[in-house]
């Protein structure tokens, strides 16, 4: 269950950032440049994608019932805190998933 | 004068979000703190053992202990140890009574635990605000129907829903403030709405009654309807009462041993998930019956008074745990997400954070109203000043003060002395002695240097929360769960004081306000 939390936990806030990132206002904030469209279609499509599995991962979590209440409580959560990095440490907010993940890794092999 | 409707709705979300606000901060973080309100409870009680025993374990100690010292009771109630709480209580006779005893789980010993308000205060506080009957749980609604009013005439008045939804630009004063309490107004949405709504729910039957007074005519009538449900419960709920009804007129029913508890718990726990607790009726007799009680939180649904029934001398299942009907469900799941007891320790934290996230967000709505009239306060009638200040001063009660106060409740617990007479009542008369006294302070001191010094109390007594237990306990930090509590309170302090910082720094920056007692004398 940990493993599962915690993956939906980090999948719900990669969401938050690549939907973030797919704004014009946030990806200047970040790169210093504009993206190009092809390049925001996809970041929201990463996206949403990203929020889908963070979906599944807490169905797995806690079950059809419950999984959606822990949902919406961690991209809600997920948001905040990129909202409350990106203004200090703009680039360490977004890439902040992939330093996360090796992490992940290890929970999930500690929890078998 | 025509208003359009953005501007009444901006007039309607100032100024009720401000006399609301106050309450509303309150109730949202005492609220939050009362997610763990166990935890807390078992640090305000640092008498119990540490070691975790099992369940059978445990409950072997307390049959043994109510069989030499309430072998005649009528009931007798066990709570057993789990997850969250590791603590042994029984108790003999009625429940509803209370007066019952915390054993030691290991070896069946009463444990001299000291008397205190326990984290049950927070909870208590948070739909009650400690206020007679049930006064408090209207004030406590009406806040929460203003909440609602808020949050949608917030939704109309904010602009930029989706352009700003990440848009947090900091240190730049007012700017900031707004940025930050639309942000996490909006991205909270749904936390804020669910909390408030299923809050009103849970108490429908206060805030609406007629619909029970014109179908049922009185309380008890409405009471018995909903306790008598399902068909195939009926039998296992006559029998018990004509068990009951027959005790008056027949003599007592003859002695024969208790079923064996381990299969019986074991099968209730294969219906109803883990288990927090039985009761015996009639214990050593023929006629005995069990009830097992699972914890909460097996389920979304709020499963308050779920119980299966056993023959307490052959172990058969008298009574299946019930399933509500469709209209109670609704309303006990809706409770259920108010009250957050399922999901374990991962969804605990989500409401916790959660609910740290909509008491800031209530805090920086009131600052800002505060921000937004300090930059025309120079052009202000003296009497609109005094009206100001007395608005900064109750915003600084209202936040800092309680936050200083809940931490303050807690130093109580550990300073108090452990003998002294009605303790849990002083406990929380500190509570409410430091809420005042902060009251006092933030009449007397300048804005800034007030929030400064509150919030930096506040830090101070969150972070020295281990070395409190350090110096007042002979073992500190061998219960693991009181390592977690005091590593929360280290990290709320760490934040508070940051904030803390923050102030001081904006305070060396800032021209200074005038202070309270000049504009008291120009005003005479």
């Amino acid at each position: 269950m940990m493993t599962s939390f915690f993956a939906g936990l980090l999948l719900a806030y990669a969401g938050m950032a690549a939907l973030c990132l797919g704004m014009e206002r946030h990806f200047k904030q970040v790169w210093q440049h504009l993206p190009s469209p092809g390049q925001r279609q996809a970041l929201r499509l990463a996206g949403w994608a990203l929020l889908a599995g963070s979906f599944a991962a807490c169905v797995l979590a806690w079950g059809w019932a419950m999984g959606p209440v822990g949902w919406l409580g961690q991209v809600s959560l997920g948001g905040f805190l990129l909202l409350m990095l990106l203004p200090y440490w703009p680039r360490l907010a977004v890439l902040l998933p992939v330093f996360a993940a090796p992490w992940l890794g290890l929970v999930g092999v500690i929890q078998g | 004068m025509k208003q359009t409707l953005t501007q009444s709705m901006a007039w309607l979300h100032t100024w009720g979000g401000l006399v609301f606000g106050w309450l509303l901060f309150a109730i949202f973080l005492t609220g939050t703190l009362a997610v763990f309100d166990k935890e807390l409870d078992l640090w305000m009680r640092p008498e119990v053992p540490a070691q975790k025993v099992e369940q059978s374990q445990a409950l072997q100690r307390a049959l043994e202990y109510l069989q030499a010292k309430h072998p005649q009771a009528e009931r007798w109630n066990i709570s057993l140890p789990s997850e969250r709480s590791p603590t042994l209580g029984v108790s003999a006779g009625n429940q509803r009574r209370g007066g019952g005893e915390l054993l030691n789980p290991q070896t069946g010993e009463p444990l001299a635990v000291r008397e205190t308000a326990g984290g049950g205060f927070f909870f208590r506080f948070h739909f009650t605000l400690n206020m007679p009957r049930t006064l408090g749980i209207w004030l406590v609604g009406l806040a929460a129907m203003a909440m609602l009013v808020a949050l949608v005439s917030g939704i109309v008045i904010h602009k930029k829903i989706f352009k700003e939804f990440f848009t947090f630009r900091p240190g730049k004063g007012q700017r900031s403030w707004l940025d930050g309490h639309n942000a996490s107004a909006v991205l909270l949405l749904p936390f804020h709405l669910m909390i408030t709504y299923t809050g009103l729910v849970i108490f429908l039957l206060i805030y609406m009654p007629a619909a029970v007074d014109a179908l049922y005519g009185d309380r008890e009538a409405f009471g018995r309807a909903l306790r008598g449900a399902p068909v195939e419960q009926q039998a296992g709920r006559g029998g018990e009462q004509g068990a009951r009804h027959e005790r008056a007129e027949r003599p007592r029913a003859a002695p024969a041993p208790l079923a064996a508890l381990g299969p019986l718990l074991a099968e209730a726990e294969q219906q109803m998930g883990p288990l927090a607790g039985l009761s015996i009726d009639h214990p050593g007799r023929s006629d005995a019956r069990i009830e097992v009680r699972p914890i909460l939180g097996n389920r979304i649904e709020l499963t308050k008074g779920r119980s299966m029934l056993f023959d307490g001398v052959n172990g058969a299942v008298l009574r299946a745990p019930a399933e509500s009907r469709p209209s109670q469900l609704t309303q006990r799941v809706m409770a259920g997400l108010h009250f957050a007891q399922f999901g374990g320790y991962p969804m605990r934290w989500l409401y916790f954070l959660c609910g740290l996230v909509s008491s800031a967000m209530i805090a920086s709505g009131l600052v800002l109203f505060c921000v937004k009239r300090r930059r025309k306060y120079a052009s202000e009638a003296p009497a609109a000043r005094r009206v100001s200040h007395l608005i900064e001063a109750l915003n600084l009660a209202a936040v800092a003060g309680l936050s200083l106060a809940c931490i303050g409740l807690l130093w109580a617990n550990r300073l108090l002395p452990v003998e002294l007479a009605q303790r849990a009542a002083w406990e929380v008369n500190a509570f409410f002695a430091v809420w005042l006294l902060s009251l006092l302070h933030a009449l007397w001191r300048p804005t800034l240097r007030g929030w400064g010094e509150q919030l930096g109390l506040s830090a101070l007594l969150c972070m020295a929360l281990p070395l409190l237990s350090l110096l007042t306990l002979p073992e500190p930090w061998a219960q693991p769960l009181h390592q977690a509590l005091e590593l929360t309170s280290l990290a709320l302090g760490m934040a508070l004081a940051g904030l803390a910082w923050r102030v001081y720094r904006r305070q060396e920056a800032a021209p200074p306000l005038p202070r309270r007692g000049a504009v008291m004398q120009e005003a005479l």
